[in-house]
């Protein structure tokens, strides 16, 4: 494996940790679930690419700098996440998925149509111009948003959320409003992603954003543990390289990849990381919790206090 | 004494069934008052319907004068109305401690920007939040349970903790729904206790739904009977406890434990 | 007109073909709630057990057919017993039950690509492609043949789920089934019965998309719509999900045949969106509300 080869995957797996983190905020944090993430992806990818791709070339861009593809990118992701946000936000469990899975599919299907961005053909000709320093430094300027977002009230509201929604209501917190910033906020975090990952791979199709890429990196979450920014670095980059390695199966590997899925949820649900963080705080969080429950088990074995006793 | 809250001619159909059919009362402020009634009675959809959860079919309810039907759930709890629930609603794997700090964010003002950037106005406010959510624990006898996950908490601390996250709201009307479900005459008792040194010590007004008598007839200073969504009686305890109408409403209607 | 009438029997047939797969999805979600995506790679592994069960096997139309649908009824089961039971017994959220779903779905697909390759095949001609002349109207054998069967296979569930003691006790189910398994119900056979009887005609649904266009891996995504019809019905409500696939058919092809072939696809997710804006229970469904 020559290095050319390991920062590839590097590169890959950084821009899906990008998009991995923004989910983790809508998903882990704030327990809504979404399938069509690679939707606001291909958003992020295909304005990213009207902005910096040549005007010289077909499909034509406006040829402008880098920097702007990626803010237009994620900025156009965002605003459109608002508009789907209003009308599915109040939608109830399954159905907030299935509406996220019909907006992402459409979003695909609409870009197929488009012949100005080179429609199911795709557009070639996208510039090169992710790079590994650029991906990292993104990464880690997402991981820093999104960790001292959620240490925040604002970050406990959309917990809240998660746990007892009805609960989070009484307790003041304007649900409707929390989930509509998490879903936001993740889909910047899908487009910028789509940006980088266009300009990695210097061609675009709208293929390139299924459901099954959406699946993929709710998988993802999911399998780093739901309410963990380590568990989901660790996921993005395990599961990014785990299949990347595995090429020599090629055919095989999705084999496994499947089989993996259904693995974790029968056997390990709470993923990797199980809500934990692996950083010195969130290690004394966890160390906390465990002692308090000690101690709340012997003292209701020793039923000295009249409450603990009480089952 | 003022009303605090005030219910007139309040109606909720579901389908065809009338959950509570043209009920009408006042909470005075400062006063604890009871809501009871057999299994069925309407009395949980009549919170439901104070705190916005449902919305209501006829009727208005106000809070301080001004109406507050068709409010959604967190204005009026804004206002202060808060609320406990009949089947413990807990966000229950966070500790007890994030369970109050939670419910605490109505005195911080600070931005999502101020958050990421961690800027003075985020580390001033949440220092004060930090404050008050283990003053309120320590008020209430949970300081040793801080850390414990909600859900590992025995039950009769749920119920509590419950209570307590109601507080961190700075409420002034505090509405309770069966806090004494499951519990042994012991801690009704205790229960009963810590009632009415809330209401003292936080100056609320208190609205609690119970099925065990004694402590509704222990700490109510008024007392609203419903049977089939439709008000039976009112009065105080004494009253109650004698009107031939409740007595049959109860009469047959096991009286739950 | 002609055309229109034309347009319209297409659309009938494909939309039949359409209800026999949301069915299953229904099925399955009227009892357990939540959106079984594994189904489409049972449909599609149908069309190959129908296709190999003729070309390998060489064996007449009918018993190929029956031998899909046992294959496919085997498998759908299969899939419960690994992918979703082990989540039942622990009371897990419907999310883990979809993710599983989802991975099923990956592994048959993918199975598929790696045993058999990713090439599309084409059914013998079992059916005559001679069209039959109504006056006017030509009418595809094969569209005759498949809307006849649909329609009986459908009856004939509608029968049993009505009739039969089993099929009460998968409406009661659908109604409660935590309630069910209190009072003694074999819950387990039940959802057992279910997911048979969706992967019964998840095998008749796969024979028949095969016959009328061609095999091949990604079939799965074709069969997207037919949830997409399920969920415009109501998900959970079988009528909701005949009407709504035989709407969504008869749509689609009307769309093709007077707007752009192009907007085929696209149509059924904006009816989808439409749906879940308006009437997010569907045409048939029951709106519930939860308890505080
Ligand atoms: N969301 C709802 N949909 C339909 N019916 C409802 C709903 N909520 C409550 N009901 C019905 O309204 C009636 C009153 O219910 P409610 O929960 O208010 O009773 P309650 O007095 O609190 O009884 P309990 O003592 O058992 O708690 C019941 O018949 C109940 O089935
Ligand atoms: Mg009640």
């Amino acid at each position: 494996m020559d290095w050319f080869y390991i920062q590839g995957i590097l590169m890959l797996a950084g821009i899906n940790l990008i998009a991995v983190l923004g989910l983790s905020l809508l998903t882990g944090f704030t327990g809504l679930f979404s399938f069509g993430h690679a939707g606001f992806m291909a958003i992020g990818a295909y304005l990213g690419a009207f902005m910096t791709v040549s005007p010289t070339t077909s499909p034509a861009g406006l040829g402008l700098p880098f920097a702007v593809g990626v803010i237009a990118g994620g900025a156009g992701a965002g605003i459109v996440s608002y508009f789907i946000g209003r009308i599915t936000l109040n939608l109830k469990g399954d159905y907030f998925c299935i509406a996220t899975l019909g907006f992402g599919e459409a979003i695909r299907l609409i870009l197929n149509n488009v012949q100005l961005f080179g429609g199911s053909r795709g557009w070639p000709g996208v510039p090169y111009k992710s790079t590994l320093p650029a991906i990292i430094i993104v990464d880690i300027l997402a991981v820093i948003f999104l960790a001292n977002l959620v240490r925040s009230r604002h970050g406990r509201n959309m917990i809240a959320v998660r746990e007892e929604e009805l609960a989070a209501q009484i307790a003041g917190i304007n649900v409707f409003k929390y989930k509509m910033i998490a879903l936001v906020v993740s889909a910047v975090y899908a487009g910028v992603a789509g940006v980088f990952f266009g300009h990695y791979m210097t061609f675009i199709q709208p293929k390139m954003f299924s459901m099954t890429k959406s699946t993929e990196l709710t998988i993802i979450v999911i399998f780093g543990g739901l309410g963990s920014i380590s568990g989901s670095v660790l996921g993005a980059l395990l599961l990014t390289a785990l299949p990347e390695i595995l090429r020599a199966f090629e055919i095989w590997r999705l084999v496994f990849y499947g089989a993996a899925v259904i693995l974790i949820m029968i056997s390990r649900p709470k993923g990797l990381m199980g809500g934990m963080e692996l950083t010195p705080a969130g290690l004394r969080k966890a160390r906390n919790e465990r002692k308090a429950r000690i101690l709340a088990l012997k003292e209701s074995k020793n039923g000295q206090n009249g409450e603990a006793g009480l089952g | 004494m003022a009303d605090i809250l005030e219910i007139s001619r309040l109606t909720k159909r579901f389908g065809g069934l009338a959950a509570v059919n043209d009920v009408s009362f006042s909470v005075p402020e400062g006063g604890i008052f009871g809501l009871i009634g057999p299994n069925g009675a309407g009395k949980t959809t009549i919170f439901n319907l104070i705190t916005g959860v449902y919305s209501l079919t006829e009727g208005d309810v106000r809070f301080r004068g001004k109406s507050i039907s068709g409010l959604p759930p967190f204005k009026i709890a804004d206002m202060g109305i808060t609320r406990t629930f009949q089947n413990i609603r807990l966000f229950k794997n966070l500790t007890v401690f994030e369970n109050v700090l939670t419910a605490c964010h109505l005195g911080a003002s600070y931005s999502i920007i101020d958050s990421v950037l961690r800027l003075p106005r985020f580390r001033k406010e949440e220092k004060a939040l930090f404050k008050k959510a283990e003053n309120l624990l320590s008020i209430m006898g949970l300081t040793e349970r801080r850390d414990l996950v909600a859900n590992n908490l025995p039950y009769g601390m749920q119920r509590r903790l419950e209570i307590v996250r109601a507080l961190a709201l700075d409420p002034t009307l505090l509405l309770l729904d069966e806090p004494a479900a499951g519990m042994n005459p012991d801690e009704t008792e205790q229960l009963m206790r810590l009632i009415v040194r809330i209401r003292d010590e936080f100056k609320l007004s208190v609205l609690v739904i119970e099925h065990h008598m004694d402590l509704i007839m222990g700490i109510c200073e008024q007392i609203v009977v419903l049977n089939f969504g439709i008000k039976l009686a009112e009065g105080c305890a004494a009253d109650i406890s004698k009107d031939p109408k409740v007595i049959e409403a109860y009469l047959g209607a096991t009286e739950e434990v | 007109m002609i055309q229109f009438l034309q347009q319209l029997i297409n659309g009938l047939s494909i939309g039949s073909v359409y209800a026999l797969m949301a069915v299953g999805y229904s099925l399955v979600y009227s009892i357990m709630s939540f959106s079984n995506f594994a189904h489409g790679g049972v449909i599609m592994l149908g069309a190959y057990f129908g296709f190999f069960a003729l070309t390998l096997l060489k064996l007449p139309f009918i018993p190929a057919f029956i031998l899909a649908c046992a294959g496919t009824t085997l498998l759908a089961i299969l899939v419960e017993r690994i992918a979703y039971k082990p989540l039942r017994e622990r009371n897990a959220p419907f999310l883990y039950f979809i993710i599983s779903a989802m991975g099923a779905s990956i592994l048959l697909e993918n199975i598929v690509i790696a045993t058999i390759g990713p090439t599309f095949r084409t059914y013998p001609p079992v059916i005559p492609r001679t069209p039959i002349q109504l006056g006017a109207l030509a009418v595809g054998r094969l569209d005759l043949i498949m809307f006849f069967i649909s329609a009986v296979c459908l009856t004939g569930l509608i029968l049993f789920i009505e009739k039969t003691k089993m099929g009460k006790a998968i409406q009661a189910a659908a109604y409660n089934i935590k309630a069910c398994a209190l009072m003694g119900v074999n819950t387990d056979k039940i959802i057992l019965i279910v997911f048979g009887l969706g992967g019964f005609l998840a095998g008749v649904a796969g024979v028949f998309f095969g016959m009328k266009y061609t095999v091949y891996p990604q079939i799965g995504n074709i069969t997207t719509k037919s949830f997409i019809a399920a969920v415009f019905g109501g998900l959970g409500s079988l009528p909701g999900a005949v009407l709504g696939s035989v709407l969504l058919g008869t749509i689609e092809t009307l769309v093709a045949g007077y707007l752009s072939s192009q907007f085929r696809d696209l149509i059924a997710f904006v009816i989808l969106i439409g749906v879940l804006i308006f009437r997010p229970s569907g045409i048939m469904g029951k709106t519930t509300v939860d308890k505080a």
